[in-house]
């Protein structure tokens, strides 16, 4: 049971949306990279609000060959696509508890890229979000979504009665994983600093 | 856009403003013009304001310097849209009992234009033809004498008197023809009427008063050199417009439209911006020049306090009028005018300006005098019909015909009595137009409408609707243009100059006043001169 | 000088450019300004005098007024791609969004208010109807949160096909998602979306009303599915300060600033075809220019296909499509233009005074089904009573008239030929119309009396196709907006991808998808496949 936004997570998420590709037929040749955007927004506690996350993700026919977390100023890398939101709303999609289509249809999550092909592939593109939002059994060390008062990027402050919890989350949820985590996909960046620090505190 | 600070405002986008704005950001200073309008051009200006399909020119109709007009071939604006024709048929005059029209052809056809003058006189068909000649050598010297500062060309008295006789002394034109008026210049050498009621037109068309002694050498001049000289900017007039703008684009200069300004900011005597109506101050660190007119410029824009009292008194001393204000009417044809004095020479019917109501020269003195003295002439009109020559200013198997009446000076009637001009005075030409051009009858007419000088003054600010943005008579031309001490156009206010007609050579498409305010910049701030060689200016 | 004087014409202008996009209007200067940015040599050719097309500001009723002719309302501000790719408004464009951006009035004094603030805008509709207001509150956000998504696949893309969406929008679970989006959008009209939705007849009118004014007929089946993002963007009506046309200015200096060039009066008359491929223009007037790389049409396809193209270039099969299976807006647009001395005061400002200003004032119907009755009353080719919407453009720009005057616009839908006399009765009963129209507003406005206009100009659907032939038929949308004549089928399903069975010749205006009004969809799509045909890296591809 990995923890959100861990290596082991990232792996795990990896193997089970490889997984169900797996099974589609015609799924097209090529690779696309995108590029995940999380927005902290002091409800998610695994993204500091002004902070943010970006990682890229390469996927290979159908497949996820590889992702790593790169510093948000870095537009280095060509994109096929973007997405982007609050953390608040990535957490809870990956807790299940939100739908990332319905998270794109009220434009929490912002979609930039072909979309001609993204309507296209339209039973691939169910696949992999839904293997993103369920097929991994997460744990989440500084508390579970939905947070109090976010439903996705909803203001901060709100989360005080949560930030115990989540303070809390940090404590018990020494998994180890965190500095890994850090050193893996992390190593720039706000959020990635973030990781680091508690993950050390963790171990 | 626009940022905040240039180094060179230009105030007004017409011809001469879009000219100097060219030369000004080739030069390497970054470049603002500031439009008043949202539509750049000023008087070289077409649009279709009667039908759909239907173009009109509203202001300038004719184009003579296209030949000599530095700006067309420095910034190629062939490439960029500026094309043209040259009518083999004139200018024609045409009668209501169907004598002979008298029809002036081309240059290159002077032939065909003593064919139609001898008609009614071998003598003037010899002389006009001569005289014609050797008026059109005069090229270069016209183009010398417009693109260059009036201080730096020799436009003397004396030195017009020696040009003429040099010219035309064998001839028995010599030097004290330039004391005379155009009408005792026309009537001592032509004796046929209908040709005089033909030459005053066209000589009061360059707002050249026909009763104002001396200017009898303007007229053996320039009006003989410029009539029958006559080019069509295919598109309508505002083409060269568009090739200027489109130029000044290319070259990286800005342009706002829109934008109306308010005052030239001046401080310790120095032009140093603009503000614009909605409030916005540009700074210009090196210069502010003005298209816009003379009083608008110095007194609105600058300010008495800004100003000598010398320079109040001259800028209130301008005038606008009375002799250059034209109505333009607009009519949509089903055909175009059919003459009954097609029947000696068809050309009248294919003349690129066909003037219509003067049935001897007596209408035409008439017709100039009520409309200088405040009056309005019984309607008469030079006339227009490009469609004949340019397919695209009208529906296919339409015309579109515009025309020139002239007018008192927008400020002798007031809005209620244009309004009625505008409601009645086509009709009233319609019916001496039919006269002439018997198939001119109502029924011809899809539509039609007039546009007079109160209206050209709101549209372009050309005060009491004066074509040439300040009266042209002896006081107000060449070095006294506007006035002396600002003839050079610069101005007491440093870093302003004047870049528009009321600086000489005054009204035209000839963008000379901005060719030459861009000399006077270049002069003063140590850029390098446009003169190219070859056409030495 | 004599080399002037003795031929008719001066100096030809250049015979060669990469592209030659025929057409200045919005879709053909954006395009020939990507492509010069991208390198390329590009010549705008335009018929008119002016650049533009439907972008087209003129004073025809008096010096200082200025008259939008055709495009009026901007409603894609900052929603298109080429407002920022083109830095529209650092080449001087200023666009205003009105608080009060419309209005509708009714008969029984009442008024409804669009504002740009929603909050406001629920509060007038609650007026009507509280549920309705909510509802209407619901859709606005729904729309506003997947409006990027709908824009990114629906108007900056090539098409798809109906059959790709709804497989899509089912793979999604769209409609079990979404309140307002359904499968059976595609099938039903706006008439009975609102029916569905809303409860108040006046309610429904504006926005059936509203639906129309955008080109969405609201009694055609199908377009449902474009009333989702009409009432997402129903409050970013902007008004170009200045008119219209300053946007065409805009357009052309970014073209002639990366090298391009725009030739105004320069009419085609043919395109060179060699060898099964574009290679040229020949103008009216017989200058022939080549085109090394591509020739694009943004006009019409009938203009296209059968004036441009030799016969013996096209099948003999596109030549009867184009003939007989192009399809037109069964309406078109009859306006008056107003030089005014004074605004409109409402007698609805009673009721609420926000309608005294709003941008644009509909002379609002009691329900759809009143609409719907002229819309058959106008198919027969009858006037109907007149009930305009009223644009007093000087309420938001105060350089469109002079000071102290106004500038005004009464547009009705109205036929484009008359059952009595055909389009060419309109310049007799044009003038008799249009003063209905002015009486039509005075019953609501009661102060605009006659001494109120200085001068009034109608601009009726013939002078719609006479001055813009590429409106065919007075069809200001350059083809109907309908089920059949959407995305990959518009305007033909062989042209439905910018290609044409021509190489090289690609189509680039309103006749392809999206559809008409200052959209910028033809020209940023068609660029999408000529990159892809050229070998051009798209810079402009911001993801």
């Amino acid at each position: 049971m990995p923890a959100i936004y861990t290596t082991e997570w990232y792996e795990a998420v990896r193997e089970a949306i490889n997984a169900s590709v797996a099974g589609i037929k015609g799924v097209p040749e090529g690779a696309w990279t995108c590029r995940v955007e999380i927005i902290g927004d002091s409800a998610s506690p695994y993204v500091q609000g002004g902070a943010e996350r970006h990682f890229l993700v390469r996927i290979e026919s159908g497949l996820c060959s590889w992702y790593r977390e790169v510093d948000p100023g870095d537009e280095a890398m060509v994109l096929d696509y973007r997405f982007r939101g609050p953390a608040a709303v990535f957490d809870a999609i990956a807790a299940g508890i939100d739908d990332p289509i319905d998270a794109a249809l009220r434009g929490a999550v912002k979609v930039r890229g072909d979309m001609r092909f993204l309507m296209r592939q339209a039973d691939l593109v169910k696949t992999l979000l839904d293997a993103y939002a369920t097929a991994v059994d997460t744990t989440w060390p500084r508390g579970r979504p939905p947070y109090e008062g976010s439903t996705g990027g909803s203001p901060a402050g709100d989360t005080g009665g949560n930030g115990g919890g989540s303070r809390s989350g940090g404590d018990t949820g020494g998994n180890g994983s965190g500095s890994r985590s850090g050193g893996d996909i992390g190593g720039n960046g706000g959020g990635s600093r973030s990781g680091g620090d508690t993950g050390g505190g963790n171990a | 856009m626009t940022k905040a600070t240039y180094d060179a405002i230009i105030i007004g986008a017409g011809h001469n403003g879009l000219c100097l704005a060219a030369y000004l950001q080739r030069a390497g200073l970054d470049t603002l013009v500031l439009e008043r309008r949202h539509e750049e051009g000023g008087g070289a200006n077409t649009e279709e304001p009667v039908m759909a399909g239907f173009r009109h020119n509203l202001h300038a109709q004719y184009m003579e310097f296209f030949d000599v007009m530095p700006m067309i071939q420095d910034f190629g604006l062939e490439d960029l849209g500026l094309r043209t024709v040259m009518p083999d048929a004139q200018a024609g005059i045409a009668f209501a009992d169907g004598r002979p029209p008298i029809v002036l052809h081309r240059p290159d056809r002077l032939d065909a234009t003593r064919a139609s003058i001898a008609r009614y006189s071998a003598q003037d068909a010899d002389l006009f033809v001569e005289l014609k000649r050797r008026a059109m050598a005069l090229e270069a010297l016209v183009a010398t004498n417009l693109y260059n500062p009036p201080n730096l060309t020799d436009s003397t008295p004396g030195a017009q008197a020696d040009m003429l006789d040099a010219l035309f002394g064998d001839l028995g034109v010599g030097r004290h023809y330039a004391q005379k008026s155009p009408k005792q210049v026309i009537d001592e050498l032509f004796e046929t009427p209908e040709l005089r009621a033909l030459l005053y037109r066209v000589t009061v068309e360059w707002g050249f008063p026909v009763d104002q002694t001396g200017t009898g050498g303007a007229f053996l001049s320039f009006v003989m050199w410029t009539v029958g000289n006559w080019k069509l900017a295919l598109g309508g007039t505002h083409t060269l417009a568009k090739a200027m703008t489109q130029a000044c684009y290319r070259e990286g200069v800005d342009l706002l439209e829109s934008s109306p300004v308010e005052a030239i900011i001046v401080a310790d005597g120095r032009a140093t911006g603009v503000r614009t109506r909605s409030g916005r101050e540009i700074r210009a660190t090196k210069l502010v020049a003005s298209n816009a007119d003379l009083r608008q410029t110095l007194l609105d824009l600058v300010g008495e306090d800004h100003l000598s009292s010398l320079w109040v008194k001259r800028a209130r001393a301008y005038r606008y009028g009375p002799s250059h204000v034209l109505a333009t009417p607009m009519f949509c044809l089903y055909e175009p005018p059919a003459y009954s004095s097609a029947r000696w020479d068809p050309d009248i019917d294919r003349c690129f300006y066909t003037m219509v109501g003067f049935d001897g020269p007596e209408d035409t003195i008439r017709y100039i005098r009520d409309a200088y003295s405040g009056m309005l002439p019984q309607p008469a009109a030079g006339t227009w019909v490009n469609s004949l020559w340019d397919a695209s200013q009208a529906p296919a198997g339409r015309h579109s015909a515009t025309g020139w009446y002239f007018m008192p000076p927008a400020s002798s009637l007031d809005a209620r009595q244009w309004a009625e001009v505008r409601a009645e005075y086509n009709d009233r030409f319609l019916g001496v137009w039919q006269r002439s051009a018997p198939n001119m009858t109502p029924d011809n007419v899809l539509a039609h409408k007039l546009y007079t000088p109160d209206q050209i003054e709101r549209k372009n600010l050309m005060r009491e609707g004066d074509f040439s943005n300040g009266e042209f008579s002896p006081d107000q031309m060449g070095a006294n243009r506007p006035f002396p001490e600002a003839s050079s156009y610069r101005t007491e206010v440093d870093g302003l100059y004047l870049c528009g007609p009321s600086a000489h050579p005054g009204g035209g498409m000839h963008a000379a006043c901005g060719y030459n305010a861009f000399k006077a910049i270049s002069e003063d701030l140590g850029l390098a001169s446009p003169l190219v060689a070859e056409r030495g200016y | 000088m004599a080399a002037g004087l003795a031929g008719t014409q001066a100096a030809a202008m250049r015979d060669a450019y990469d592209v030659v996009i025929i057409g200045a209007g919005h879709n053909g200067l954006t395009l020939g300004a990507y492509l010069a940015r991208s390198g390329l040599d590009v010549a705008v050719l335009e018929r008119r005098h002016e650049e533009g097309g439907g972008l087209c500001t003129e004073e025809i009723t008096l010096a200082g007024f200025l008259h939008n002719v055709h495009a009026n309302y901007h409603t894609f501000v900052d929603m298109a791609p080429p407002v920022g790719d083109l830095e529209v408004r650092e080449h001087g464009v200023e666009y205003v969004r009105p608080e009060v951006q419309m209005a509708s009035v009714f008969d029984d004094g009442t008024a409804l208010c669009i504002h740009s603030d929603i909050d406001k805008t629920c509060a007038s509709i609650a007026r009507f109807n509280e549920e309705d207001a909510e509802t209407f509150r619901r859709l606005y956000n729904e729309a506003h949160g997947f409006i990027d998504l709908l824009l990114g696949t629906l108007m900056y893309q090539p098409p798809m096909s109906v059959k790709e969406l709804t497989k899509a929008l089912s793979a999604f679970g769209v409609d079990k998602r979404s309140e307002f989006l359904s499968v059976k959008l595609r099938v039903e009209t706006i008439d009975k979306f609102l029916d569905q939705h809303f409860t108040d007849p006046k309610v429904k009118a504006h926005l059936a009303f509203h639906g129309a004014v955008c080109g969405y007929t609201n009694d055609v089946p199908g377009l449902a599915i474009g009333f989702p993002l009409l009432a997402g963007k129903i409050d970013n009506w902007h008004l170009c300060i200045g008119g219209s046309h300053r946007l065409a200015h805009a357009l052309w200096r970014d073209l002639a600033q990366h090298g391009g060039v725009m030739i105004s009066d320069a009419e085609v008359a043919s395109i060179a075809v060699d060898a099964g491929h574009a290679v040229g223009v020949r103008l009216a007037d017989g200058t022939e220019i080549s085109a090394r790389r591509a020739v694009v049409s943004t006009v019409s396809v009938e203009q296209t296909f059968l004036d441009f193209l030799d016969p013996a270039a096209v099948s003999r099969e596109l030549r009867g499509r184009v003939t007989t299976d192009v399809k037109h807006k069964d309406w078109s647009l009859f306006s008056v233009h107003l030089a005014m001395n004074r605004f409109p005061e409402y007698a609805a400002a009673s009721f609420d005074p926000d309608v005294d200003r709003a941008w644009v004032v509909n002379l609002g119907y009691g329900s759809p089904a009143e609409l719907d009755a002229d819309w058959a009353t106008i198919r027969g080719g009858g006037l109907p009573a007149p009930r305009p919407n009223a644009a007093v453009n000087s309420l938001y720009d105060p350089t469109d008239a002079p000071e102290g005057y106004a500038t005004g616009l009464l547009r009705q839908f109205a036929p484009f030929a008359l059952a009595n006399g055909g389009e060419a009765a309109w310049d007799d009963i044009g003038p008799f119309y249009g003063r209905k129209c002015i009486e039509a507003w005075r019953r609501f406005a009661p102060n605009m009396t006659d001494d109120a206009f200085l001068a009034t100009t109608v601009f009726t659907p013939f002078d719609i196709a006479r001055k813009l032939p590429n409106m065919v038929r007075g069809d200001w949308m350059m083809g109907e907006i309908s089920l059949d004549n959407m995305l990959d089928q518009r305007p033909l399903p062989e042209l439905g991808q910018y290609r044409t069975p021509v190489e090289r010749l690609y189509m680039a205006g309103s006749t392809q998808h999206p559809h008409g009004f200052i959209t910028f969809g033809p020209a940023y799509n068609a660029l999408q496949v000529m990159a892809e045909d050229l070998g051009i890296e798209p810079w402009w591809r911001k993801i």
